[in-house]
């Protein structure tokens, strides 16, 4: 069908006169003069920047003179033994695939809830998605007093009044400090991925519910048969911006724990951020920077690749 | 339809201009009669100041911008360095000054008259390796114990320990009568560590930092010792290790509210203390001593006013740094921020709490060793705040922090 409208679209547009076709093309150019802005954004936002990190990462650039020296790719070399630029690689990767995991865990389930009718349903949705609306920041600094080791901290006073237990060291042991952030991450966004999962559940033709009913398939046989396929573009998505969103976090860890008990929660982010703004390491930080990024185009590229490949067998 | 599109035409036009906007140039004005200033207080806390120094320069304007410290600010003073828009004066701090001083962005102030009521410890803070004065640091502060009285009372105590291990008692004793002693964050550098390495700086005559910078010493040859008297306060199982978890603010609530006896505090603390329980009978002390030595204080000069080597109106710098010398500018000025002013010829009213710390703050007795260190400060103090961490946890020894410390700093040369 499609193709047959675009041959006669090509084939009535190549007979028009002249003045028709001018009027087409001066409407296209127009129209593309409103990319501008967006591009000028681009440019000026991201590959400027992109660029100059990329050169300030062969020099050593302190930040303060744009008298630099040509450094080669001594930053790189040292990026790749200095163990304390690395020491956030391993909490990085823990939280990004920690939290994409479980918020795809809890978002999907809410999703399929929340797309129910029940009684104040608006008020319920906006209630799961309030958590995206502050900035990770405040989040972080509420939830410090949550979460805080001590006995008057609000989660442990809940669990010895109910329990009698604890007090727990939920930020200042290693490991829990680590589940902690991941769990205050799932609890920010998964209600803003679960709105996300939300508008597909909503675009899948009730239709197949009722066949599928009519059939006799159980809810959790239309669940994992119906839903969970059509949703495979919604996943996609999901965890694409969870995943490189992953990769980049900086505020949730800092706010909690500022990267303690020792580096248990330090990101790459923070060790960019440190290395540049504070310790007038530019260079070094841009090295890094450079490195980070081309693995988290990787990540995102193989990303997609499996995504489509896994699409284009479910749908 | 094309009224449609003329106006989205305008939206996207709307949406550039800020950027263009975005390339102005604060602070670039050449006006004779105009005084830039980049300050890490906000426009209240400078307000009054500014105004006191336009009524008495009749026709120069003080066109003011600030940036929260520490990180906002000193990335916001680098761009405008770079791209030469720095304001005539800004402030210099220990976590930019070897950036300003070494890329002589900072005019040389040693031998101005406005200067001359300025301590040497605060000068000395802000020189440079040739001698030269680069900042005018007019406050000081020292960071110590406040003491909640009333349950030292309680638990039997009258009076202020003036050794580490009478204070390591009194710790025990508060925490027999079921009072939580102490509390400090160990979310950066410790002030009784600080304090115990000040004591051990001072009686080496101030050359511990300088032989560990030049090779002839090591961390381990100083630090071991106070970093085992300091982790006696956990593993004696005087205090909780959950409080490398804390925050500082985390730390004041528990004190305020009256669930720890005594906690890690400096002068900006005390006004929060006095606001959130005004009945609280407090004291400040300097950190007891170790091994024989005397109780010190952690603390630094606070950042300076530098003039900048590319300003505007340097005439107009000068006269600004003048007035801050007058007693009048700095009545004004320690009213504004509470801190203790060091300048000799002006004598700050504080907070009585704070009277046993007063006098050795505004003689220099206080020692940080992020400040001491004479290269790679914040690399040091970022490894030297997580090696703390993991002490505390029990997970490191005294002599394995020390020795990260000397692996950091040879990493960095």
């Amino acid at each position: 069908m499609a193709p047959a409208e675009t041959s006669t679209e090509v084939s009535a547009g190549a007979g028009r006169p002249p003045r028709i076709r001018w009027a087409r093309a001066r409407e296209t150019s127009a129209n593309q003069l409103f990319l501008v802005p967006v591009a000028l954004v681009f440019v000026v936002l991201l590959v400027v920047p992109l660029t100059q990190t990329f050169y300030w990462s062969f020099t050593d650039f302190t930040g303060y003179s744009a008298e630099v020296k040509f450094v080669g790719l001594s930053n790189y070399g040292k990026v790749l033994t200095d163990p304390s630029m690395l020491a956030g690689l391993g909490f990085t990767l823990a939280f990004t695939i920690g939290s994409a995991v479980l918020i795809t865990v809890v978002a999907i389930p809410l999703a399929v809830v929340l797309n129910k009718k029940f009684f104040a349903r608006n008020f319920v949705r906006s209630v799961f998605f309030f958590p995206a609306i502050p900035s990770i920041a405040i989040l972080g600094l509420v939830w410090g007093y949550i979460l805080s080791p001590l006995g008057s901290g609000v989660l442990n006073s809940v669990l010895e009044s109910l329990f009698h237990a604890g007090p727990y060291p939920w930020l200042s042991d290693a490991t829990l400090a680590r589940v902690s952030v991941i769990v205050v991450a799932v609890w920010g966004g998964a209600g803003w991925h679960a709105m996300l999962y939300l508008a597909y559940l909503q675009s899948i033709p009730s239709d197949y519910y009722e066949v599928a009913t009519i059939d006799g398939a159980s809810a959790r046989q239309q669940f994992f048969h119906i839903t969970l396929p059509l949703l495979t573009p919604a996943i996609v998505i999901s965890n694409f911006l969870l995943m490189t969103g992953g990769l980049k976090v900086y505020d949730l860890p800092y706010t909690l724990t500022k990267g303690g008990p020792g580096f248990a929660t330090y990101t790459i982010t923070q060790s960019i951020i440190t290395s540049g703004v504070a310790q007038g390491r530019y260079g070094l930080a841009s090295a890094l920077a450079v490195l980070f990024t081309i693995a988290v185009g990787i990540v995102a590229v193989a990303q997609l690749w499996v995504s489509r490949r896994i699409e284009r067998r479910v749908l | 339809m094309r009224k449609r599109r003329t106006l989205a035409a305008l939206a996207a036009v709307a949406l550039a201009v800020p950027l263009v906007a975005c390339g102005g140039t604060p602070g670039s004005g050449g006006d004779s009669k105009k005084l830039t200033f980049f300050s890490w207080d906000g426009e209240e806390t400078m307000k009054p100041l500014i105004a006191k120094f336009e009524q008495d320069n009749p026709g120069t304007k003080v066109e003011f911008s600030n940036a929260p410290p520490v990180a906002e600010y000193i990335s916001t003073l680098q761009s405008r360095i770079l791209s030469g828009t720095a304001a005539d004066v800004f402030v210099i701090a220990a976590e930019n000054k070897t950036n300003l001083i070494n890329g002589k962005h900072v005019v040389d102030l040693k031998d101005k008259p406005f200067l001359k009521n300025v301590p040497k410890f605060n000068q000395a803070t802000y020189s440079g390796p040739d001698g030269a004065v680069y900042g005018m640091s007019v406050a000081s502060w020292g960071a110590g114990i406040l003491y909640n009285k009333d349950l030292l009372a309680k638990a039997g105590a009258t009076t202020i320990p003036q050794t580490w291990d009478e204070f390591l008692a009194l710790c025990k004793k508060l925490k027999d009568a079921g009072v939580t002693p102490y509390l400090e964050s160990v979310q950066g550098m410790s002030t009784p560590l600080s304090a115990f390495l000040g004591a051990e700086s001072r009686a080496s005559g101030d050359t511990m930092d300088t032989k560990i910078f030049d090779g002839s010493a090591k961390f381990k040859d100083y630090w071991v010792e106070p970093l085992t008297q300091w982790s006696r306060l956990w593993t004696e199982g005087l205090v909780t290790r959950n409080v490398v978890g804390l925050t500082g603010d985390q730390v004041r609530t528990e004190f305020v509210t009256g669930k720890a006896a005594m906690m890690i505090a400096g002068p900006w603390d005390v006004p929060g203390v006095r606001k959130a329980a005004p009945k609280l009978n407090i004291e400040m002390a300097p950190i007891p001593g170790i091994s024989g030595g005397k109780p010190y204080l952690a603390g630094a000069a606070s950042p300076g006013y530098a003039i900048n080597a590319k300003a505007k109106n340097p005439e107009a710098a000068e006269k600004f740094l003048t007035f801050l010398d007058t007693p009048e500018a700095m009545a004004i000025y320690q009213k504004a921020t509470g801190a203790i002013t060091v300048t000799t010829d002006f004598q700050p009213t504080l907070d009585p709490a704070l009277t046993p710390i007063v006098k050795d703050v505004r003689a220099g007795n206080v020692y940080l060793p992020q400040i001491a260190w004479k290269r790679a400060e914040d690399i040091l103090n970022v490894e030297a705040t997580a090696q703390l961490q993991l002490l505390v946890q029990g997970k490191a020894t005294p002599e394995q922090v020390a020795n990260a410390l000397d692996t950091k700093l040879a990493s960095t040369s």
